[in-house]
């Protein structure tokens, strides 16, 4: 294959209080998939992706987005980040947490304008999530909530997205309003990598999947290795899932 | 009013704007009991510092009980990254400690150290008029007052220039750092303003006021606004009214100048945790029950719809079918009336064309959760305000 590589994940070991959750990672992302990462709770999935983006610090390894360290590259990066992990209480509003995507382009110091507003405004839009531009976060239902999330990603206009587990607690609309925005996004080349529980869904959504449970076993083109050996390598269980051509 | 009396309130005034800042923040990381910590562990600090300078207003002594605040905060971090203790009980651990070693510190030196323990913990305000500063032989004005003024200064512009930052960190560490505003850097520099103002404060006010300062006008902020400029604002306005009123109910009382801001920062939380618009108590079990009675009134305009029968429409015929208690049937009954939603002819009840309106777009609603369609709405109906 000729196509360059978006994310390279190099000897990556990474551990909470000197336990290892991760060991020894070695990881090729090429550009323009859109790629699950399956692995059981635990597994070290959101691990993966915090160390990928330097939220994490690994004991051992490296990590280069094309060629270049992450630190370089973070205009490039945009990370949804697992629901569960913010305060849906916080005093802000739907429009204010998509703004937040801008931020990274702005850097230390300088304030959103009216420039970021049309941006965060548009990313609403295209979540179908305008009329709700100025509601409380904590007024929003647990899939209106994602969908503002994937806005603040939308808005960072990156070329590789990660998104931790973006499916979780949506209805089969959110869903399938979710899978469209992502392959938009895989048609027009960016590269999208998405935590992923449902492996009924895995062939019909993703093209490249990532067997993860704290080794790496498998990753590659989902119609060549998201078979049952590697299922059951990862969960543990003899796992059987139908494919569907 | 005497310029002394002046001077307390403004003070205290100055000081309770610069402990709501941080406080905000503190508040919404869920880290109040921090403040508890180094409001405590700074003793052992201004201990030391004043063997060294022989004066409680020393910016020196300042920036060396400050640190102790900071080594708290790394302390209490630290033992609970071994994973053993959580992190309250991490807190428990460390700051009684660093606070004995102060009060022992104290004690072994009282003959030469003019401080007491008392006065760290609840200062008095009473007294800050008295100690001045002179320049070049100018009474230029108490020195706390210059001291939490300078502090204030360096804490707004923080604020301003770092708004965002605090903002985007304390919401969504994760997302922060990975767009490279490292949330160690702000999380540090908030300890570092927390510990700065406490100590600049401890003097004039006592560590335990400033601890209700920092934690109190927040949280009563919190209850009133879902926005985080304005949570400032409204936590800068109800310490600074308490600092005031607190002042005056102390004169009155002839009791202690930080008790009774304490008590009034108490009173005001009270007070709007009762009365708070949205999120008060009484708000809240008001809405409920109107929640209530709107459910009940789409259940009988459902029936009404339903039930094209005549039979099934009689007044005297609802009460005993749709099972309601007399007063709640007269509740009901007379709301649909009010809304023009239903209509008498001879004692037979029958939809308005509003009701059926109302009806579908209700049920729809409800099916389909669809906001959009019914905001208008929202503002008559409690229903479906969420
Ligand atoms: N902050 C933390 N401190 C200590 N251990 C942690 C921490 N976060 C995660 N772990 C542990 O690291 C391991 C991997 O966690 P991680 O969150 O990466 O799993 P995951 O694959 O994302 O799981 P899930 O499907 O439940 O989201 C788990 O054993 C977890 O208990
Ligand atoms: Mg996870």
């Amino acid at each position: 294959m000729s196509k360059q590589i978006a994310v390279k994940v190099d000897d990556l070991t990474v551990a909470y209080n000197y336990k290892p959750v991760l060991w020894d990672i070695d990881l090729e992302i090429p550009e323009g998939v859109l790629m699950a990462i399956v692995g059981p709770n635990g597994a070290g999935k959101s691990t993966l992706i915090k160390s990928i983006l330097g939220i994490l610090k690994p004991i051992a390894g490296s990590v280069s987005i094309y060629d270049k360290p992450y630190e370089k590259q973070r205009q490039l990066v945009a990370y949804v980040p697992q629901k569960g992990s913010v305060d849906w209480d916080f005093p802000t509003t739907a429009l204010d947490v998509v703004m937040m995507g801008t931020y990274g382009s702005l850097g230390w110091i300088k304030r959103p304008g009216q420039k970021q507003k049309k941006a965060a405004l548009e990313a609403l839009e295209k979540v179908g999530m305008l009329p709700f531009k100025g509601r409380q976060i904590s007024q929003l239902s647990g899939g209106q909530q994602q969908r503002i999330f994937l806005a603040r990603a939308l808005v960072q206009n990156a070329s590789i997205y990660f998104m931790d587990e973006p499916f979780q607690g949506v209805d089969a609309t959110t869903e399938i309003a979710i899978i469209n925005i992502l392959k938009e996004l895989r048609k027009a080349g960016k590269t999208v990598i998405v935590v992923h529980h449902d492996l009924q869904t895995v062939p019909e959504y993703f093209d490249w999947v990532t067997f993860l449970n704290v080794k790496k076993i498998a990753t590659g083109p989902v119609k060549d290795i998201f078979n049952d050996d590697n299922l059951t390598k990862t969960y543990g269980i003899n796992y059987k899932v139908s494919i569907q051509e | 009013m005497s310029s002394a009396q002046i001077e307390i309130q403004l003070i205290a005034s100055l000081v309770a704007i610069a402990c709501a800042i941080p406080g905000t923040f503190l508040v919404l990381r869920k880290m109040a009991m921090i403040s508890d910590a180094i409001s405590h562990s700074i003793l052992p600090g201004i201990v030391v510092g004043f063997f060294i300078t022989q004066d409680l207003n020393s910016p020196l002594l300042i920036l060396l009980a400050a640190l102790t605040g900071i080594i708290t905060v790394v302390l209490v971090e630290y033992i609970q990254k071994t994973g053993l203790v959580k992190e309250d009980t991490a807190i428990g651990l460390v700051f009684p400690i660093l606070f004995s070693i102060g009060v022992i510190m104290i004690a072994k030196n009282a003959n030469d150290v003019h401080l007491d323990v008392d006065a760290v913990l609840l200062g008095e305000l009473a007294f800050a008029p008295f100690d001045r500063l002179i320049v070049s032989g100018i009474d230029v004005g108490p020195k706390s007052l210059w001291i939490i003024g300078s502090i204030l200064i360096i804490t707004i512009g923080l604020l301003f220039a770092f708004f965002k930052e605090l903002k985007i960190s304390t919401f969504d560490a994760g997302l922060a750092a990975s767009l490279g505003f490292s949330p160690a850097v702000i999380h540090y520099g908030l300890m570092s303003v927390s510990s700065i103002t406490t100590v600049g404060a401890f003097d004039a006010v006592g560590a335990i006021l400033v601890v209700a300062l920092m934690i109190s006008p927040a949280a009563t902020a919190y209850l009133l606004t879902n926005n985080l400029k304005r949570m400032l604002i409204y936590a800068i306005c109800f310490g600074v009214f308490s600092a005031i009123s607190g002042y005056w109910l102390a004169h009155w009382l002839d009791a202690s100048i930080s008790g009774s801001i304490t008590t009034m920062l108490g009173l005001l939380f009270l007070a709007v945790y009762l009365f708070a618009p949205n999120k008060g108590v009484i708000a809240v079990m008001y809405r409920e029950k109107q929640q209530r009675t709107e459910v009940s009134l789409l259940t009988f305009l459902l029936h009404l719809k339903n039930h094209t029968e005549e039979r099934e429409r009689h007044v005297n015929h609802l009460n005993e079918h749709i099972n309601w208690q007399k007063v709640r049937s007269k509740t009901v009954l007379d709301l649909a009336l009010k809304n023009n939603m239903i209509k008498f002819d001879k004692n037979i009840v029958s939809l308005t064309e509003k009701g059926e309106d109302f009806t579908s777009q209700a049920i729809d609603y409800i099916i389909t959760n669809e906001d959009a369609q019914i905001e208008d709405m929202k503002d008559d109906f409690f229903l479906f305000r969420g």
